[in-house]
């Protein structure tokens, strides 16, 4: 396989991190504001809000997974992964409009939270955000030092290494604002290079003559592209999990509170289309490897992209290739870091240590300590080559425990912090029974699980629907798609352990949630969030 | 699926992305000059 020598990746990584950090050193300040190292001044415009987005969600996972699910499910897997991955980022908008409206100068969902409900619920989200951030870092200079070591004679620990320094350079003075400006400058050479790298591969592998050779080594399945089997093992557990994922995350719900707030919508469906189009394109790489009869490296689907890439493309185009990977990660990473500083500045001491009363000066440089630990973290928990799947599915389900609680909170006076936290907590444990099969699910055990997750998928289509076309519509489709699907999931979504226990907690927190607040007979005034919920610095 | 549909499945998206690219490069503009005139910051 083709290796781009050493002299050329650093002067790639060079060129890369050296271009950004001049970006940054544009916008820096000698006396940066708290308010606007978190969200920047809150009318940030279209162009670089959407490109923002589009670039903060495609992280360097999103390539690789996206191709694994290509060869994988073959016609419709790309789809399975890309296209859900997409309409998660539209989802958000009609909710993001809401979160603006009640809290326009807020820097985190957990001050929302605090405001509306207090400490516990306020916990639960920067606790589950913490946790989320820091192993996206990981993940992102995992990549890093993975795409080092396979083309370059470099080794993993120097790919990290220059990754996170690379990246805390250019972020750490002006946080979220240099995370932005940079974004647009990453998001471009992405698509750049996903533009000329996926024709160039296509027609490498033969171009249109590529399907007639190649359509009959696919299965039944692989050959569907209304395959079940890439429905319900890719495509469906995704969408529950990016769902979880989209409500719950910080480094979006941070460039909601940053755009002009009558830019949100062009904002989202740009990024959705973005979005798209290149994990899409892509994950058709993917699709063509196995059309060609690829075989993964050793076996690992995670090698593919770079095995097409450095198979079939000319050096000029493997190393467009390299800064594609390397601007998708760097753009995650540096939101991921902006995200974790916001946190800490604002959930764990402006919130709690100080009380509501900060010192500005203080703060900022609380932020930016806390940049440099998560990056040297990062970095430490990256060399160690840990799996990070447990973890994950960790974050992901807390996350889908939190999302009817968080959506509900702020559209109904009557949740309670007892029924918020009640209902994050149940739905947990259940998710962990669920997942790792803590009881056997079978019989009266197994039925349980499966009602509570048809319920969750109620929920699910609930929430869209009551996003896009209000509370009626919501709760008559929601109540329907449960009803409808509690007869089909009882005795079949036992075999698919991980859509029943995403959908379990779904379905869990929404039953103890709806449940404690009925029972509550306390309301809450809206409008106090936004008297709550103000700048820390007024100039 | 034809072997033009299939072509065309696979190369669209490289395409939608660079409608994406003129949309944002666009933007970006218009949201300098706009930054410009009323002497505020991009970011």
């Amino acid at each position: 396989m083709f290796q781009l020598s050493t002299t050329t990746v650093i002067l790639l990584m060079l060129a890369f991190y050296g271009l950004t950090f001049l970006m940054s050193l544009r916008i820096g300040k000698k006396k940066e504001s708290v308010d606007g190292y978190m969200v920047s001044n809150n009318t940030i415009g279209f162009g670089m809000s959407a490109a923002s987005m589009t670039a903060t969600w495609i992280w360097a996972a999103s390539f690789y997974a996206a191709a694994s699910s290509g060869y994988k499910y073959g016609l419709s897997g790309a789809l399975h992964y890309g296209l859900w991955g997409a309409l998660m980022i539209l989802f958000i908008y009609p909710f993001g409009k809401r979160f603006r409206q009640l809290a326009p100068k807020a820097h985190t969902l957990g001050e929302i939270m605090h405001a509306r409900h207090g400490r516990s619920s306020q916990m639960i989200l920067a606790g589950s955000n913490i946790l989320g951030s820091g192993i996206s870092l990981m993940v992102n200079f995992t990549a890093a030092g993975a795409l080092v070591d396979v083309l370059s004679p470099l080794s993993f620990i120097h790919g990290v290494l220059i990754a996170g320094v690379g990246v805390l350079s250019y972020t750490l003075w002006s946080g979220f604002r240099s995370s932005v400006l940079t974004d647009f400058g990453q998001l471009m050479a992405m698509i750049l290079a996903a533009v000329i790298i996926i024709p160039m591969i296509f027609f490498q592998l033969g171009g249109p003559g590529l399907f007639a050779e190649g359509m009959p080594r696919l299965t039944g399945e692989q050959g569907d592209f209304f395959s079940r089997t890439a429905a319900l093992e890719q495509g469906a557990p995704f969408f529950v999990a990016v769902l979880a994922y989209a409500i719950g995350n910080q480094t979006i719900a941070q460039r909601l509170f940053a755009v002009r707030e009558d830019l949100i919508k062009p904002t989202f469906i740009t990024a959705t289309i973005g979005y798209a189009s290149i994990v899409i394109g892509l994950g058709m790489l993917g699709f063509l490897a196995l059309l060609a009869g690829v075989q993964p490296l050793e076996g690992d689907l995670n090698n593919l992209i770079p095995q097409m890439a450095a198979t079939y493309l000319p050096p000029f185009a493997i190393g467009l290739f390299f800064i594609m990977v390397i601007g998708s990660l760097s753009s995650t990473a540096d939101s991921d870091l902006s995200a974790l500083s916001a946190i800490v500045m604002t959930d764990v001491y402006g919130k709690n240590l100080a009380r509501g009363k900060p010192d500005p000066t203080l703060m900022l440089w609380i932020g930016r300590l806390t940049m440099v630990v998560a990056t040297a973290v990062g970095v430490i928990f990256a060399s160690m080559k840990l799996d990070i799947l447990t973890m994950l599915i960790f974050v992901g389900a807390l996350w889908g425990a939190i999302v009817f609680p968080v959506i509900a909170s702020l559209f109904w006076d009557r949740v309670t912090n007892k029924a918020f936290t009640g209902a994050v907590i149940a739905a947990f444990a259940m998710f962990l029974v669920a997942r790792f099969e803590l009881l056997p699910m079978q019989g009266a055990v197994g039925t349980l699980f499966e009602l509570c997750a048809a319920i969750g998928g109620g929920v699910v289509i609930g929430l869209m629907s009551f996003g896009f076309f209000g509370r009626t519509t919501g709760c008559v489709l929601g109540l329907l798609t449960a009803v409808v699907f509690a007869p089909f999931a009882v005795g079949f979504l036992r075999d698919y352990p991980v859509l029943l226990s995403s959908l379990t907690a779904y379905g869990v927190s929404t039953l103890v949630c709806v449940g404690l607040s009925l029972s509550a007979r306390k309301r809450f005034d809206f409008d106090s969030i936004g008297e709550r919920v103000v700048a820390f610095q007024t100039h | 699926m034809s072997t033009l549909a299939l072509t065309a499945y696979v190369l669209v998206w490289p395409v939608i992305a660079t409608l994406v690219l003129i949309v944002l490069c666009v933007a970006l503009y218009r949201d300098m000059r706009a930054a410009r005139r009323e002497g505020t910051e991009l970011v």
